[in-house]
């Protein structure tokens, strides 16, 4: 049963499990006895943010099958669809709700716009 | 043992809004880890091991573009790193504790029982780090098995990979609204797509997403230094946005 794929799929959950476990693990030792420097909060306050729209833009705005190309408003369904996830986030501020209704959107708007 | 018993169950009624929460999401995670080519033994691993939304979604996008294993590991490491934020922002209250009680607490750290815990600790006296790590591990429980059963079920259906894969990118839309305290954050968030769209343009790789991770951040960082420098902490820019509906799910939870 143990192929060499999910071989590599193993060792792969084993590393990601250690580079997840470090950015968790170090701060709480550091900081459960030492007080937390104030640039490093600073700093770290504005990584999510950046990340996430990185993330989402790559999503929405980049076709990374034909060599990461910029697709500015073609992908419209994925551009409406995003629109009505913020709004739901912003009013209900529920995770659960948010990624559903993302779904729902983007499925029934694939039916008539370019995803 | 009667006190016991029924700390338990407070604990659960307090994690269970954020855990049923976990189910829609768990269960489409294991389908695009199915997908992507885990098996169920490997998705109930992996959500237990690494046990972030984010980071398993970004594995199972990330393995059917066949990217390369070092690029996901540093894709991760930049995702995973907002845990250093949350890990020492709750650390002032898990002091007398032992480093072993720390490492399993970090083990199960995730977005949403922090904030649960983040806001017990602040608000609830008799909060123990016992307790916190009692909703940490009820929301594992829960993600956990609805993973499993996406991944079972993702056997028996057949899933449209360019929609499920929404399912990450509104999970991040989500965060970066519950990330937004003032207007710099917003200008942060333009400013890092507009790194993003170039960086990924010029490089043609997912580096560009790291490159853009790194600057975008560091402006931030500069604009609000600058701008709490010259004391404009009440200016257009600084001032807090208070959400309309404040954060329900975990003040309910916080009500009890």
């Amino acid at each position: 049963m143990m192929t060499a794929k999910t071989m590599e799929h193993l060792i792969l959950v084993i590393l990601s499990m250690l580079v997840a476990f470090g950015p968790r693990f170090i701060p709480l030792r550091i900081f459960s006895t030492r007080d937390i420097p104030k640039w490093f909060n600073e700093w770290m306050k504005y990584v999510p943010v950046s990340l996430f729209t990185a993330l989402v833009v790559k999503d929405v705005f980049i076709n990374t099958g034909e060599g990461y190309v910029f697709t500015g408003i073609h992908n419209m369904a994925k551009i409406i669809a995003s629109l009505i996830v913020i709004a739901v986030a912003y009013r209900s501020r529920s995770m659960g709700l948010s990624v559903i209704l993302g779904l729902v959107a983007v499925t029934i708007l694939a039916m008539f716009l370019p995803v | 043992m009667k006190n016991e018993e029924s700390r338990w169950l407070e604990v659960l009624k307090i994690a269970l809004p954020l855990c049923l929460s976990y189910i829609p999401i768990g269960l489409a995670c294991g389908i695009l880890l199915n997908v992507a080519g885990f098996n169920v033994i490997l998705t109930g691993l992996v959500s237990i091991l690494v046990f972030s939304g984010g980071a398993q979604f970004l594995l199972a996008s990330m393995l059917t573009a066949n990217a390369p294993v070092h690029t996901i590991l540093i894709m991760l490491f930049f995702l995973e790193l907002r845990y250093a934020l949350l890990g020492s922002s709750i650390s002032q209250y898990l002091r007398n504790t032992s480093k072993k009680f720390l490492y399993i607490f970090a083990v199960s750290l995730n977005d949403e029982n922090y904030a649960v815990n983040y806001l017990k600790f602040a608000t609830d006296k008799n909060w123990t780090p016992k307790d916190a790590l009692m909703v940490e591990h009820y929301s594992l429980l829960f993600w956990a098995c609805a993973n499993i059963i996406g991944s079972l079920i993702g056997n028996l259906l057949s899933v449209d990979l360019a929609i499920v894969d929404y399912a990450l990118t509104a999970l991040f839309l989500y965060m970066i609204v519950m990330q937004v305290v003032n207007k710099l954050t917003i200008v942060v968030s333009f400013v890092a797509a507009i790194f993003a769209i170039i960086s990924m343009v010029l490089l043609k790789s997912t580096m560009g997403l790291v490159i853009s991770t790194l600057l975008a951040s560091f402006v931030g960082f500069a604009l609000e230094d600058y701008l709490v420098k010259r004391d404009k902490k009440r200016g257009f820019l600084l001032k807090k946005i208070k959400p309309k509906a404040s954060r329900r799910v975990v003040s309910k939870s916080g009500d009890n």
